[in-house]
């Protein structure tokens, strides 16, 4: 009978310390690949969300309570689904932030919907993620076709202009690699570059796996094209800008979207004199202006300071930017709920330019950021710089690509 | 007609890269009669080794040659020891599953130890372009194309030649008649998956100056490698030498003159016709072979 109390008081003990401590902490998950092939990009996002939380305890917490982050490992899509059901049930997160990659965050939201739990997307592009009406879904940053969008304008807004051509007598090509992703960007630049009346000569898909892009080369340079947008991955770029020099083909602009463009190692691959001039598409890089990312110092002295090195990529910045948005309306909404916080998100209202990636935040009824679009950007000197839209350029855009 | 002309010269120059990969995955499929799908890590693995070499000791791919080749027989030849024999009287699932288990842990291995960053190596002597009646042709393509020609013909002189070849064709047209000749059939064996990934170790230090190395490489070359090596007849190098050329060429038509994403559909529509009118491939030996 006593060892039965003394059981007994103790498990009331260790339930009531837990409880004491459940009501200090806000439990929130973090879920992005943390391992495998996507690894490398899915911890830098998750950085940015780590700093945003790191700065927020600083501060005091959330009204009070400490924000602690739960991560959740998400290789594949049948693991996003796993850890986001372990997250929302056995954890019991109030919210869940992620997670890089689309495929994982298509699978991820509708577990985190039918749980009624927050799903907080900071970096994933495909449009569906916001498009299936699921009510709790929220979304930072732009979509495919905001980047689609993005790359058609430029040529009308900035590289026509450098050019001192008239937009329309340039003849564009647009290739691309042939998977999701590829076709969802293409088929939004063919709508784009109808509306804005450009002369699209040639559409080529080809497999990101081709060891041969020649005869897309051939294609473009038989067609005479002088703008070409590219959608692709990395080794599809590097053999690209190779083949491309090898051919002899000089297209005036090229244009990419993010993904193989973006990488240093691309850079290297195909050699800083021969990537020079070519234009990108993409999140917000470090080479921003300032004043129009008011925090992005800041940020990135935050990172070094962390972490040792230099930020990997533009991810850490836009989720950490994204986080700030869903923490401040986290502290708005006093009981955490969901319905509370899907209040507190519609009413937020930032013009363009008060964030640290530039970006303005206002969400449809979807969930969507509407006030978001990606830059273009440009290899100069073996760096990436934004220069345009002009508010947050830091260089001028020039024309031609490589030593041609 | 300038395009055409390019593009037969690029779909040969295509052509004899398929053909140094299927000529070792011929020896294998053909002689040892495994699949082997690991066929395309160990190209991979040939050209982290090309380019380790290059990077730390300097070596221009074409000195790494000798080493990788070296080392990519006693792998082939490990392999063949130690993974296929024992399983040599399995079920020949088994042996494919073997294959494809060791491309998985060679392919994660390479993950772990490189990451999925893509390497390159910077050769400006391969990538010089050379210009033909303004066709342009790179150093590196016209000596893979060389490459090709001399592996063919120097395996040609081995196997007509030499007692050890003798001995692999024996054993290649019936391994039971074969060993009781006398003929020492699991060493044949090692020494011809050893043949086989040392043909690979060549094509690894070509291919380095023309792309760069990713944890994945082999998947893009090795699908077509089969069917090239399906097409040539399975175990004729010439059949594979010639395959390939057929498959380089077709590529680079079709994916200038039809579609560059449909340019696989071509070549595995030429591939099932082949199959339809004479199934045991351009070089075949006749039926019951396979």
């Amino acid at each position: 009978m006593r060892l039965f109390v003394k059981v007994a008081l103790a498990t009331g003990l260790a339930l009531g310390a837990s409880q004491a401590s459940a009501q200090q902490a806000v439990k929130v998950g973090a879920l992005y690949p943390f391992s495998g092939g996507l690894a490398l990009l899915g911890d830098e996002s998750f950085r940015g969300l780590e700093i945003a939380v790191e700065e927020r305890n600083a501060a005091g917490g959330l009204n009070g309570k400490k924000i602690e982050l739960v991560r959740g490992d998400a290789v594949d899509p049948n693991q996003a689904v796993g850890e986001a059901r372990r997250l929302t049930s056995v954890e019991k997160v109030s919210a869940i932030f992620g997670t890089y990659s689309s495929s994982l965050a298509i699978a991820a939201t509708q577990v985190a919907q039918l749980a009624g739990v927050p799903y907080f997307e900071l970096g994933a592009i495909s449009d569906p993620i916001t498009e299936r009406g699921l009510k709790y879904v929220f979304r930072t940053n732009p979509t495919s076709k905001d980047f689609a969008n993005r790359m058609v304008d430029s040529v009308v807004e900035a590289v026509a202009p450098a050019l001192n051509l008239d937009p329309k007598t340039l003849k564009i090509g647009i290739i691309h690699e042939d998977s999701l992703y590829g076709q969802t960007v293409s088929a939004f630049q063919q709508t784009r570059a109808k509306e804005k009346g450009l002369n699209l000569v040639e559409t080529l898909p080809y497999s990101a796996k081709s060891v041969d892009l020649t005869p897309v080369i051939l294609r473009l340079k038989s067609a005479g094209v002088d703008v070409v947008l590219q959608t692709s991955y990395q080794n599809d770029t590097v053999l690209f800008f190779r083949q491309m020099k090898d051919q002899g083909f000089k297209p005036k602009a090229v244009i990419g979207a993010g993904g193989g463009y973006s990488t240093r190692d691309t850079a290297q691959a195909v050699g800083n004199e021969n990537i020079e001039g070519a234009l990108n598409v993409d999140f917000p890089q470090y080479r921003t202006n300032p004043q129009a990312a008011p925090g992005i110092d800041e940020f990135v002295k935050k990172y070094q300071a962390k972490y040792g090195i230099a930020p990997r990529s533009g991810h850490s910045l836009t989720n950490y930017m994204g986080a700030n948005v869903f923490l401040d309306a986290m502290a708005a909404s006093k009981d955490l709920k969901a319905d509370t916080i899907r209040e507190s998100l519609l009413k937020v209202d930032v013009p363009l330019g008060k964030t640290a990636t530039g970006w303005g935040v206002k969400f449809d009824e979807k969930g969507q950021n509407t006030r978001v679009s990606p830059f273009l950007m440009q290899w100069q000197g073996g760096e990436l710089v934004t220069v345009f839209p002009p508010e947050a350029a830091v260089a001028k855009l020039k024309t031609g690509v490589g030593s041609n | 007609m300038d395009v055409l002309v390019q593009l037969i010269l690029n779909g040969i120059l295509l052509g004899s890269m398929y053909a140094i990969i299927s000529v070792g995955l011929t020896l294998i499929f053909g002689i040892v009669r495994v699949v082997n799908f690991a066929h395309g890590e160990f190209l991979m693995v040939g050209m982290y080794a090309v380019y380790l070499l290059g990077t730390h000791l300097g070596l221009n791919p074409y000195v790494s040659i000798v080493p990788v080749v070296i080392l990519l027989f006693v792998l082939g030849a490990l392999v063949q020891r130690f993974i296929i024999q024992p399983l040599l009287g399995a079920d020949e699932h088994i042996q494919i599953f073997a294959t494809v288990g060791l491309s998985t842990a060679l392919v994660n291995l390479a993950l772990l130890v490189f990451g999925a960053d893509l390497y390159s190596l910077t050769v400006p002597s391969a990538r010089q372009a050379i210009s033909v009646g303004g066709n342009t042709m790179l150093v590196g393509q016209i000596v893979m194309f060389i490459c090709a020609v001399v592996l063919v013909a120097g395996l040609h002189f081995f196997m007509q030649t030499t007692a050890l070849g003798r001995a692999i064709r024996a054993t290649a047209q019936n391994r039971n008649a074969a060993l009781l000749m006398g003929v020492r059939v699991d060493r044949v064996y090692v020494f011809t998956f050893g043949l086989g990934a040392a043909c690979v170790g060549l094509a690894s230090a070509l291919l380095i100056p023309l792309y760069p190395v990713t944890p994945t490489i082999g998947t893009y070359f090795v699908l077509t490698a089969f069917v090239v090596v399906v097409l040539g007849g399975m175990r004729s190098i010439y059949g594979a030498f010639a395959g390939a050329m057929i498959i380089g060429i077709v590529d680079s038509l079709s994916g200038y003159y039809i579609a560059p994403d449909l340019k696989e559909v071509v070549y595995f529509a030429i591939f099932i016709l082949i199959l339809i009118f004479k199934p045991t491939g351009l070089f075949g030996f006749g039926r019951g072979t396979e």
